[in-house]
């Protein structure tokens, strides 16, 4: 199917703390970068880095941090910091695409302060902190469902802390449910390409736009735009041998993708939209997967 | 209504000696109704009028409960054992303490995250062939009030239990509930199967449960027993806390070690392990053996502290069919062999759980053996229906190792089955379903004679399917309520809706073209779309709902065969409920017992 497609894209991602942060269903994320690759040819090499491993920025493309229990947590708040803290920053700053979710995204904002007891120092990659305020206060558990880009993007919340950006830009608006602190309406945080986000379920499988964004940026930034276009992917693999629905842009590296048979995944979709009465979105859901 | 059983001991079959069961019979001690001790007289008589007050309360309790669930019952509202406990409870908060006090040999309270029904299930089976009139609370009433409901339901008008001698109460006990559970009924026993990860939004982490479950087991009184699972380090580590007795149960049949079969090192498969570090000192355990998630024989490199040895112990298990498992079992004072009548290694624990609380009250082998090898499977644990020919099994499954086990149990022989998987999202269920993302779904990839998906959340589990390798076409989706959006975009109606949008400008869309706007490469049709594709899929479901979903299924499972249903806990009442309007299973609030 790929055979004119001389030099096979290769992508590693990693995995952080594979062992202690797993507690949502990260894995359903791993599974949908490695297929929405592997369909397109892509090869994603998925490097596990656990307690003591170095973290040496070159050698990936992609890195996935999840969520944990709190007896797990501690551990591995102090090995970011102290093992892994200049290679992800090094890697943060250089564009690579990252994506944390939950336990991952605390941990990558300045702090974490627990009700009882000393913080919990993050890696201030997003400026922004975590407050448990006690267990009067209720967890933030549910469906959830953000604008991101003009899209909606769909997952599970379930978080006792609040999460305050400073300076720190939201993920997306909320548009049903809590968001990182069920106040001011925002959700998650970015930093360059690392994202920061609540949302599990898990993320990524009923958001294959968010996927594909990921995988469109690591693309882009190890290949480079020009030589994606020209060389590695003959315009007939990217658009399927159909006239371009929009212009490849440089801003949404998704448009060098493949489009791929995503009805399963956007109806799940629309069925979270439908569920929480966004219908029109629902249906704006639908028709994106049309599109495409 | 229902015949006597002899109150002392009951004799059915030729080797059941006449002593059995009543030889260890241990009238609980210092349960007098009232405090023994010097008192004064008048002390006495103030006791005597509060203790009047106190039945008179529980009489009204016991009869405004019973009036509440009679009603129930009559208004098809349920089961009504919850609300019979929940009336009680409210005109009488000590209802529980009350009645219990009455059983002559007390309770034992079964909890863990898998199992409770089950091992309670063996427990009381036991008892019941050691002589013992057995009281459980319904499967699933396990809060409170469904304990309290259990108690109410016999319970005399006056306040008092009827026939309470030679009775005994097995309760399963949601782990969250256990500390007020453990204080209102003072257990001889308390079993604690296994911890896992559950329902996250509703319990908490798995360290949370197992941090209440230290507290609560250091204020168990002297004269409880403890009984746990040694192969679970969390549970197992509970026995440090105990003051009381601690009988623990193991598996030693290292063949059953994952690592050596199908263990981690394969690529394909996958294990949940919810407690990986020492409960003592943090440190990852080392496993010797591993039977499945965190079960196994583990030691902790750092500190040393490793499995306890098992007092009551399963040497050799063997799968003779499916469901009949031949296991050897070894206890202090017997070595023989059981045949548990349920497929799964996760029975094989159930089953010592049981009997190693039967050791702990002191139940002698010959009711251990029968109790166990004629147990009916309880309410969807693998419990057997027929319908039309075939026959249903349900494997409730309600949480990622659950679920593994089920799939293990189903698929490791390499027979393809007829599935329905029901996922629902309802609080009963845990709101948060993305733990389907850790089940090792793609072991049954290859394996299904058909599958259907259902439960209000069929779209996630779909994804997680297809994610696992199943083509769409493989599966028939039937989600819980249709999607609107998509009926608006593809002019598409429900089936029962057809015909009244005819003539409208969406309506002639043809459905052949309306599917191709729904895929993503502008494939030509072939004589494919005439099979049950994704394209029709796309356009239309099968139909909604479970009822739909249990339709097709069978319709999909050829007669004489078996469909195996995986739901979750909402799931399987629901399923329930069906099978119970056609007529096919008893309901379930009348007596079993």
């Amino acid at each position: 199917m790929h055979g004119r497609n001389e030099a096979r894209l290769t992508l590693t991602l990693g995995h952080l703390y594979p062992d202690q942060l797993n507690l949502y269903g990260d894995r359903g994320n791993i599974l949908t970068l490695k297929r929405r690759c592997e369909l397109r040819g892509i090869e994603l090499r998925v490097v596990g880095l656990g307690i003591g491993d170095a973290l040496a920025p070159d050698e990936y493309d992609l890195l996935f941090i999840g969520g944990g229990q709190d007896k797990e947590q501690a551990p591995v708040a102090q090995d970011l910091f102290e093992t892994k803290g200049i290679g992800l920053w090094a890697a943060i700053e250089d564009d690579m695409p990252v994506l944390a979710v939950c336990g991952g995204y605390q941990l990558l904002a300045h702090y974490y302060r627990p009700a009882e007891g000393p913080d919990m120092k993050g890696l201030g990659v997003f400026d922004a902190w975590t407050v448990h305020k006690g267990p009067r206060t209720p967890r933030c558990i549910g469906d959830v469902v953000i604008s991101w880009h003009g899209m909606t993007v769909v997952g599970f919340e379930n978080h006792g802390g609040r999460t305050y950006l400073g300076t720190a830009r939201p993920l997306g608006k909320v548009l049903k449910g809590n968001g990182n602190n069920a106040e001011d309406g925002t959700e998650g945080a970015v930093y360059r390409n690392t994202y920061g986000t609540y949302l599990h379920g898990s993320l990524l499988p009923k958001n294959p736009h968010f996927a594909d964004h990921l995988i469109g940026l690591a693309l882009q930034r190890k290949y480079g735009l020009r030589r994606l276009t020209s060389l590695s992917m003959p315009p007939g693999e990217i658009m399927n041998g159909s006239t371009p629905a929009q212009p490849v842009s440089v801003e949404d590296p998704t448009t060098l993708l493949r489009p791929l048979d995503d009805r399963l995944e956007w109806q799940a979709h629309a069925a979270i939209l439908e569920r929480l009465g966004l219908y029109e979105e629902a249906v704006a859901a639908l028709r994106h997967a049309e599109a495409a | 209504m229902q015949q006597h059983r002899p109150s002392s001991v009951i004799s059915q079959g030729p080797n059941q000696g006449e002593s059995r069961g009543s030889r260890w019979l241990r009238p609980k001690k210092g349960r007098p109704e009232v405090k023994p001790g010097s008192v004064t007289g008048a002390a006495r008589a103030g006791q005597r009028s509060r203790r009047r007050r106190l039945s008179l309360r529980a009489a009204l309790a016991v009869i405004s409960g019973r009036a509440a669930g009679a009603f129930s019952r009559r208004l098809r509202l349920g089961g009504g054992t919850s609300i019979v406990g929940l009336v009680a409870q409210r005109l009488y908060p000590d209802i529980i303490s009350h009645l219990a006090a009455q059983l002559e040999h007390g309770s034992v309270l079964v909890t863990g995250t898998n199992g409770k029904t089950t091992t309670s299930g063996f427990l009381a089976a036991i008892l019941r062939d050691a002589g013992l009139r057995v009281w459980r609370n319904r499967e699933g009433a396990n809060l409170l009030r469904g304990v309290a409901g259990a108690l109410v339901v016999r319970a005399l008008p006056n306040g008092n239990l009827r026939r309470a001698g030679q009775a005994i109460s097995v309760f399963e006990i949601d782990e969250a509930v256990m500390p007020q559970a453990i204080r209102l009924l003072e257990p001889r026993a308390v079993v604690f199967v296994n911890l896992f990860r559950d329902q996250l939004d509703r319990y908490g982490e798995v360290e949370s449960v197992a941090a209440r479950w230290r507290q609560m087991v250091k204020e168990l009184p002297e004269t409880t027993a403890l009984v746990l699972n040694a192969d679970d380090p969390t549970t197992a580590s509970l026995g440090e806390q105990a003051r009381g007795p601690v009988l623990y149960f193991g598996l030693e049949d290292l063949t059953l070690d994952l690592s050596g079969q199908d263990g981690q090192g394969t690529p394909g498969t996958h294990q949940v392990v919810d407690s990986r570090s020492c409960v003592r000192c943090g440190s990852d355990y080392h496993y010797s053996a591993r039977f499945y998630s965190h079960m196994g024989h583990y030691q902790c490199p750092h500190c040393g502290l490793e499995r306890p040895s098992p007092v009551v112990r399963a040497l050799h298990v063997r799968q003779d069919t499916f469901d009949r498992l031949r296991v050897t079992v070894e206890t202090p004072t017997q070595l023989g062999e059981i045949v548990i009548p349920l497929p799964g290694l996760y029975n094989v624990y159930n089953a010592l759980a049981a009997i190693t609380a039967a050791q702990a009250l002191g139940i002698s082998w010959e009711p251990i053996v029968s109790g166990i090898e004629q147990f009916k499977p309880a309410f969807g644990r693998g419990e057997r229906v027929q319908v039309a020919g075939r026959t249903l099994r349900l494997l409730l499954a309600k949480n990622p190792t659950g679920l593994n086990e089920v799939l293990r149990t189903l698929f490791s022989e390499g027979t393809p089955r007829h599935v329905l998987f029901v996922l629902n999202d309802h609080i009963a269920d845990g709101r948060d379903v993305s733990w389907i993302w850790d089940v090792d779904f793609e072991r049954a990839k290859g394996l299904t004679a058909s599958l259907t998906v259902a439960g209000s959340r069929a779209f996630d589990l779909a994804l997680r399917l297809k994610y696992a390798g199943f083509a769409p076409e493989e599966m028939t989706l039937i989600p819980s309520t249709p999607l609107r959006a998509l009926e608006e975009l593809t002019g598409s109606q429900p089936p029962g809706r057809k015909g009244k949008g005819r003539g409208r400008g969406r309506r002639q869309l043809p459905e052949r073209q309306a599917a191709a706007m729904m895929t993503s490469s502008a494939a030509t049709p072939s004589a494919e779309e005439q099979t049950t594709s994704l394209r029709e899929m796309a356009v239309s479901f099968p139909g909604y709902g479970l009822a739909a979903a249990l339709e097709q299924a069978i319709e999909q499972t050829p007669a004489g065969e078996t469909l195996f249903i995986v739901p979750t806990y909402t799931g399987l009442l629901e399923i329930h409920r069906e099978l119970e309007r056609r007529g096919l299973t008893p309901h379930y609030w009348e007596g079993r017992d």
